[in-house]
């Protein structure tokens, strides 16, 4: 009986373990080997067209990452992709939360059909911007003509000054949802009497936004900001699909640099250092953001 | 009078700024629907735009899927998915309970890996990936695909289930356990049951995860049979002749599954997104 229990006991602290096994064995085969893998591309010169001319090369990957002529200005769109992105996201999905925190008709369906872009794909969302932003026939110069504001069709994506607007447009349409859903589940989570008892206090409705809501709230604008840069940094579906990047790199931003050279040249040592380096710099920032920030809370969301 | 007034003009605020949400996010996909039903002079007419088709035709729609290997991408793409988030799930609701119900050691770190795994660009990982699948010789198979959204979707989902988990009373387990159940039982009998939404809300964000996947699905498939839809909706518009039309037919179809799925579920998905990262 003794025997029993001290059996089953052993069973039990081995349960947990053993129902995670699948979900580890391949989250760690499938991406952490990679990832241990590519930091031993990135010392190696190794080119996937000259499978016979692979040779350890110490930092020379990393050291052309700061020769690399076009890097600047790609990091530079980077930085102009990010903040215009995720700060567009934020404020107009703020909004709409606001919106659908406020009682109305038939508030269901629409809360249903203004969150779908969430389940619409980002390369899929980017070929419809591509048409509305094409040169001849596209839309957006339609209506921009048909106003008068322009004089005849303007090139949107092929333009070096303005091949980021439209892939920007695509990207911040993609995102507003989810910053949506976050924002007004904080919302949500605020208890109806302190708003009452405010009002009655002779709050005004600004006051209540500004000193209630926005304090209770701010720990999830915090953490969706941090997932959201580094979510909208990493993606380049719409870019992609858009403009390729191009020309000139003129929308090209860090990954899809990286994605575009090493699958163009197959030089995979240089690319994994480039990939590596993104790494760096995103935990970097995260580590930045969370002192600065002095969210302390983060690790548990 | 006057507090009233300003109550309407609140009022009318907000119902223009809800129209004004609701057409920004429903007009580039009425527009993509609506040009897949347009003849090819319509598309293409620079000087002459409208709503709606002004003579509707399913000719694009008869040649994506009659003149192009359009159907052979969608059932790749359905195998790929359909595995894909099966073997998501099961492993996430295994994981899932564990994390919620289990107290052991190196629980911490397992989050932290799950949660770090989920940072990783995708340009950092799809390198090494190549290399070895090569080496693997899975570079050109549906495996690679399968193998890959696997893996890249299993973290999400995995803690979103354990979230659910926590939401349901452990007195529920304790109750079946003195009703003669063993652990297994009383999950299987009745938390499961009782969680039907929440495991359909997860294997939706599974299939939408693999469905909607862009650069996995173009770099590791080579073979025109193997290929799967985003490869193929790539191929209408990167042509040196873009073809708007049959792009539009084929991305509206693409389009029905994830969007049938999310008006299904859509209240869990809410639920599922907010999940953990709002303190409650």
């Amino acid at each position: 009986m003794k025997g029993n229990t001290k059996k089953r006991k052993w069973d039990r602290r081995w349960e947990p373990y053993l129902l995670l096994s699948p979900a580890l064995l391949i989250v760690l085969v499938v991406m952490g080997y990679p990832l241990l893998y590519s930091v031993r591309l990135s010392f190696l010169n190794y080119n996937l067209m000259r499978p016979k001319d692979i040779y350890f090369t110490g930092f020379s990957n990393y050291a052309r990452i700061f020769q690399d002529p076009e890097i600047p200005k790609v990091m530079w769109n980077s930085v102009k992709w990010v903040v215009i992105v995720v700060s567009a996201q934020f404020l107009l999905g703020l909004v709409l939360a606001l919106l659908l925190n406020s009682k109305f008709r038939f508030k269901g369906v629409y809360q249903s059909v203004v969150f779908l872009p969430w389940a619409v794909s980002s390369y899929l969302i980017g070929l419809v911007f591509k048409f509305i932003f094409n040169e001849r026939n596209g839309l957006f110069n339609f209506i921009l003509e048909s106003l008068g504001l322009i004089d005849g069709p303007i090139s949107w994506l092929g333009d070096t000054g303005r091949s980021m607007i439209g892939p920007m447009v695509g990207m911040i349409w993609y995102g507003i949802p989810f910053f949506g859903i976050m924002i007004l589940a904080a919302l949500q989570s605020i208890s109806t009497d302190v708003i009452e008892s405010a009002r009655i206090d002779g709050a005004s409705s600004t006051g209540i936004f500004f000193r209630i809501m926005l304090p209770y709230i701010k720990p999830t604008i915090l953490t969706t900001l941090l997932l959201r840069v580094i979510w909208v940094f990493n993606s380049s579906d719409m870019l992609y699909v858009m403009t390729d990047g191009g020309p000139a790199y003129s929308s090209s931003t860090l990954p899809l640099y990286v994605f575009n050279q090493a699958f163009a040249s197959l030089d995979f040592g240089y690319g994994s250092a480039v990939g590596i380096f993104i790494m760096l710099l995103l935990t970097v920032y995260a580590l930045i953001y969370l002192k600065v920030t002095k969210y302390h809370e983060a690790g548990d969301f | 009078m006057k507090a009233k007034q300003l109550r309407i003009l609140k009022r009318v605020m907000l119902w223009i700024l809800l129209a004004v949400f609701l057409i920004w996010t429903i007009f580039p996909l009425f527009w993509l629907v609506s040009t897949s039903f347009k003849g090819d002079k319509e598309i293409l007419s620079n000087n002459e735009l409208h709503l709606l088709p002004q003579q509707p035709t399913l000719q694009h729609y008869e040649n994506a899927f009659g003149k192009t290997h359009f159907g052979t991408y969608i059932s790749n793409s359905v195998k790929v998915t359909l595995i894909s988030s099966t073997l998501v799930l099961a492993a996430a609701i295994m994981g899932g309970y564990a994390l919620a119900r289990y107290q052991f050691k190196g629980k911490k770190a397992i989050m932290v890996i799950m949660l770090a795994s989920q940072m990783v660009p995708l340009i950092t990982a799809i390198i090494p990936m190549f290399v070895l699948y090569s080496k693997l010789q899975l570079i050109d198979t549906l495996a690679s695909l399968i193998i890959t959204y696997t893996a890249t979707n299993i973290p999400f989902c995995m803690i979103t289930m354990s979230s659910f988990f926590t939401r349901i009373p452990v007195s529920l387990e304790e109750a079946a356990q003195i009703d003669g159940c063993n652990r297994f039982q009383s999950v299987v009998r009745v938390v499961l049951p009782v969680m039907l939404p929440s495991i359909v809300a997860v294997f939706v964000f599974a299939f939408t995860g693999c469905w909607n996947e862009l650069f996995y699905s173009i770099m590791m498939i080579n073979s025109e049979k193997l290929r799967t839809i985003p490869a193929g909706l790539m191929n209408f518009v990167q042509k040196y002749d873009i073809d708007w039309g049959q792009m539009s037919a084929a991305a509206s179809v693409t389009l029905i599954p994830v969007v049938v799925m999310f008006f299904a579920v859509q209240k869990y998905i809410v639920a599922g997104l907010t999940a953990g990262s709002v303190k409650e």
